[in-house]
């Protein structure tokens, strides 16, 4: 079984990078890997708290997020500095781990495939 | 050794298609394998048939090099969502949504995110190539 790592590194709306990393990652969970996501630098604020998609005619991002452990996602983890900086309040609907560099180091080195699809 | 090729960026847009096409390249000259080459996001364009390329650019056509890769016997998987929301539809989406014409050029497919999924799982290596 491979073990999965998917970098959401930008803002939610803005683009639907967010949304097709967590699609890819659900689809990746069908298919029996261990999948965790991590969230930093303007990806953090893909958990802020009190998102209304609807009003610009988007899916809720934190709806998306909410579904990810019906989906055996269950591995969520986002950068500890990047939460602070930006003064994110992260949605008390989500379990989501603040984690620092040298731990996002060890994530990224024992991943098998890291997928950050940029846009 | 057996590699999953991810592009993500738009052709002229971003150098991801240059370079992502320089390591196939690479990769087959080195007598190794490609599993598949997956277009995720922006990277749907490079299917696109219609592209024109300018005439006084030295190997810029973009799509005859993914071809000739094609030729080879590697796959180049275009995402289905990515691909029909922005225009790239084979015949049988074309004729789904009622289009005019196919616009996915010869050489590429339309296939699901799972088929990133299965490439990377049987691949020894996964390369993206960002915008």
């Amino acid at each position: 079984m491979k073990r999965y790592l998917f970098i959401i590194s930008r803002s939610p709306y803005a683009s639907s990078h967010a949304l097709e990393q967590l699609e890819a990652a659900m689809v990746a969970a069908v298919f029996e890997a261990s999948v965790a996501v991590l969230f930093r630098d303007e990806g953090a604020w893909n958990l802020q708290q009190d998102q209304t998609g609807g009003s610009i005619g988007q899916k809720t991002l934190t709806k998306v997020l909410d579904a990810l452990p019906a989906y055996e996602v269950e591995e969520l983890y986002v950068c500890a500095d990047a939460l602070g900086t930006l003064g994110v309040q992260i949605d008390p609907s989500l379990t989501v781990k603040p984690i620092n560099l040298t731990e996002q180091q060890s994530l990224i080195s024992t991943s098998d495939a890291v997928i950050t699809a940029q846009p | 050794m057996n590699y999953a090729i991810a592009v993500h960026g738009a052709p002229y847009a971003s150098e991801a298609a240059a370079h992502a096409l320089s390591f196939a390249d690479a990769v087959m000259a080195g007598g190794h394998s490609i599993e598949r080459v997956f277009f995720f996001h922006e990277g749907a364009y490079q299917g696109l048939a219609t592209q024109v390329p300018p005439q006084d650019h030295f190997n810029i056509d973009m799509v005859k090099r993914w071809q000739h890769l094609a030729g080879q016997g590697v796959e180049l998987g275009i995402c289905i969502a990515s691909g029909i929301k922005r225009g790239i539809v084979d015949k049988a989406e074309s004729a789904r949504y009622e289009l005019e014409h196919p616009t996915l050029a010869p050489g590429f497919e339309l296939v699901g995110l799972g088929q990133l999924i299965a490439a990377i799982n049987s691949a020894e290596r996964y390369v993206e190539f960002p915008a």
